[in-house]
């Protein structure tokens, strides 16, 4: 019975105190952490939409699948474009690409990628600002297409990387997939419709949804 | 020396199975200089198309690989058995599976990696679970996978300062959906590692091994064969997306892999049984990484990735001693 | 009497520098031996994340050890292990994403590091805090130079640079093969041989005279 005492107590007095402890470390460090993604995902926008100096979130709902795009505020408030995150798999894993989309809906305001395990030399030079600049300006009807060893000849082309078809690929295919759902979920009057009024849709500026995550 | 050539030759008719495989050092000499002659069409093939940069190459290799089996076995204190010709096969292999346009410091690094890992650190020749020119060039494809797929034109070396930068027939078919002339891969009239591209030269070596007695048949037969099986399957079933089981044979490494590296005797099983299912897997996963796979070639993998079950293969393909295994 | 308690303590700090190198001579904690050591910022971060949680544990539980019962002990220690884990990872997250996001999922895997919990078995639960901290020292050092000098090769022949310097000049062709895991395992099993070697030759010299 002493051991069964001894046992129980151990337990329950070390587990206490380190929930407390990581409570309390929790609490400081969260909001840090927090922040740091912010600024993360802020940067990221920033970099696809270079005159955005702000931005919103727009969220909806589609077949239990929830849609977030970005609206880029420029200085005045007014939307400069729109970005989302375009997320499927590459060689070797996820591959994570930030798409800016021209309030035009014509063409690509430019891709950063976030996150990518392709193959180091190769396949992760998808990267690299030569080849993401290439989605610069870009037009994308029908659709963003690719070309191999040669100059792209037509607005809708980008010459893939030697070497890493699959990667390069990968990226085209994955902003075509996420640019066929935005288009159709956040149609372009109904983006720029927003801008002026709300619209039952739930948006919020960045530093409203701070605001929101600190209650 | 007669004793172990006479019981390959006769190995049809009594399988003797010896393990550890090669261990007699007086036959090894022998048989590894009739390899090195069959290796001869394939080398002056690569000279032919790829021009004196192939003989540099495979050259360097060589010499890179006697070296390092030399300074291994030095460094060791172990009898120094460069004479046994077997480094020398080792980089001439290596050599035929690179691009012609291959930096030397790379060529000398595979060669090392072969000899120095592949070969000398599991104890030298007949320890070796691994081929070691497959090991070197799968080496390099992980260190340069860029350098390693950048192959030239047949024939355009010579001609132009630059040469001309080409996609192999396997690539060709697998992004780009394009065919090549069978001819032209019977001929090794295309861009590929310097000594896979020529069917015919290879062929010419292999049969000449054949009938020099120092091939098993079942090997290269099992390898191609099944390849040609697998292939044949997906090729009936569509024809335009899958090509046809003859590109497959001619494209790429398989004619190299199958007569000179499957048949490798210290990295391919001892019994008869355990010889067809090491070179029928082989060819099946060959096919399957060149249909489903990332890369367009499958053939060092498959053989790779072969030799690591060998040991188990022969374990459990051993003929039964009379009186064992009875059961209780 | 503190003459010789000095001579055990700086024995119990040292010993984890060479004698008992944690990745290379005893073949412990693998895991971010091989996954991380890519880039030697990479590899001093998880050692010194490594070290903190390991002083901290290893101190913690030699305090408790009077108190512990035997029956829960592992329970207790992985507890107590998990924490200082968490806060280290808190702690990277909120002060140095990047390194964090360098190090992934590695910094929560310290919990299952057998270091870790091997030296609370096998020292902190029988000695008392001061040996126990220059035990966690010592040993935690010496996965940080472990780490640190597998990152060296990896950087140094992967990419070309060191600590993100360009030390070989534009003729070197970096060797891809060393950031993947196959030359994790090369240059691992390189650096065990080369211990062995070095130990195998200092015991013969020392035998002979």
């Amino acid at each position: 019975m002493k051991d069964f005492t001894k046992m129980f107590l151990n337990l329950t007095v070390v587990g206490s105190v380190s929930g407390v402890l990581l409570a309390g470390a929790y609490h400081y460090a969260d909001p840090l952490i927090q922040a740091n993604r912010e600024r993360e995902l802020k940067e990221s926008i920033f970099v696809v939409l270079p005159e955005a100096k702000d931005y919103k979130i727009i969220e909806k709902t589609v077949d239990k699948q929830k849609l977030v795009v970005y609206e880029g505020l420029g200085v005045d408030g007014k939307p400069v474009g729109i970005a989302f995150k375009a997320d499927g798999g590459g060689f070797q894993g996820n591959i994570s690409i930030m798409v800016g989309l021209n309030l035009d809906y014509l063409r690509l305001k430019g891709i950063k990628v976030l996150e990518q395990v392709e193959t180091p030399g190769l396949g992760n030079r998808i990267s690299e600002p030569k080849f993401e600049d290439q989605f610069k300006g870009l037009e994308f009807t029908p659709r963003v297409e690719y070309v191999k060893n040669k100059k792209p000849d037509r607005p809708n082309q980008i010459q893939a990387i030697t070497g890493a078809t699959i990667s390069s690929d990968a990226v085209v295919k994955n902003i075509n997939n996420y640019l066929a759902k935005v288009l159709k979920e956040f149609p372009k009057e109904e983006i720029l419709g927003a801008a002026s009024k709300e619209d039952g849709h739930r948006t919020m500026t960045s530093t409203e949804a701070a605001a929101q995550k600190k209650h | 020396m007669e004793e172990k050539t006479a019981e390959i030759k006769q190995g049809a008719r009594l399988v003797v199975a010896s393990s550890p495989h090669m261990r007699s050092v007086d036959s090894v000499p022998g048989i590894m200089h009739t390899v090195v002659m069959a290796l001869f069409p394939v080398v002056a093939a690569s000279v032919y198309y790829f021009g004196l940069r192939a003989l540099l190459i495979i050259v360097v290799a060589v010499v890179s690989c006697l070296v390092t089996e030399y300074a291994v076995q030095k460094i060791r204190n172990k009898p120094v058995t460069i004479h046994d010709g077997s480094a020398i096969i080792t980089g001439m292999l290596i050599g035929l599976m690179l691009p012609a346009g291959f930096p030397l410091f790379g060529v000398f690094l595979g060669s090392f990696f072969a000899i120095a890992v592949g070969k000398q650190l599991f104890g030298g020749l007949g320890f070796n679970i691994f081929n070691p020119a497959l090991l070197g060039r799968a080496f390099m494809q992980a260190t340069y996978p860029v350098l390693i797929t950048t192959w030239v034109s047949p024939r355009t070396v010579q001609k132009a300062v630059d040469a001309v930068s080409a996609a192999t027939p396997l690539a060709l078919w697998k992004f780009e959906a394009k065919a090549t002339l069978l001819s032209d891969l019977f001929f090794g009239n295309v861009a590929g590692s310097l000594g896979e591209t020529s069917v015919i030269a290879i062929l010419i070596g292999g049969l000449y091994l054949r009938w020099k007695g120092y091939v098993n048949w079942k090997l290269p037969l099992g390898y191609l064969g099944s390849m040609a099986v697998v292939s044949g399957i997906f090729w009936l079933y569509d024809p335009l997306r899958f090509a046809s089981p003859l590109f497959h044979l001619c494209a790429g490494g398989a004619m190299l892999g199958a007569w000179f590296m499957v048949t490798d005797m210290v990295t391919s099983p001892t019994t008869p049984l355990g010889q067809w299912i090491f070179a029928i897997g082989g060819g099946v996963l060959a096919i399957i990484i060149r249909l489903f796979g990332g890369l367009p070639e499958g053939v060092m993998y498959s053989i790779l990735f072969m030799n690591a079950f060998v040991p188990l293969i022969n374990k459990h393909t051993r003929p039964k001693v009379f009186g064992e295994g009875v059961k209780e | 009497m503190a003459e010789d308690s000095a001579n055990s303590l700086w024995y119990e700090f040292k010993k984890g520098l060479w004698q008992d190198i944690p990745p290379f001579r005893l073949v412990l904690g693998t895991c971010p031996t091989l996954a991380v050591t890519n880039s030697i910022k990479n590899g001093i971060a998880m050692g010194l994340a490594t070290l903190f949680v390991l002083i901290c544990s290893n101190v913690a539980i030699s305090a408790l050890r009077k108190y512990v019962a035997v029956q829960v002990r592992i329970a207790l220690y992985v507890v107590i292990i998990a924490l200082f884990v968490t806060l280290a990872d808190m702690f990277l997250a909120a002060m140095f994403p990047p390194i964090s996001k360098a190090l992934g999922p590695y910094v929560p895997l310290i919990v299952v590091n057998c270091i870790i919990l091997g030296r609370a078995e096998a020292f902190a639960q029988k000695n008392a805090v001061v040996p126990s901290l220059m035990d966690a020292l010592g040993i935690g050092l010496g996965f940080t130079m472990s780490l640190a000098s597998m990152g060296f090769v990896r950087e140094l022949l992967g990419f070309g640079t060191l600590l993100n310097f360009r030390v070989l000049g534009d003729w070197f062709e970096p060797w891809i093969v060393m950031i993947l895991p196959a030359g994790a395992f090369v240059v691992f099993g390189s650096f065990i041989a080369l211990v062995n070697w070095i130990s195998h030759r200092k015991a013969a010299g020392s035998s002979s005279m």
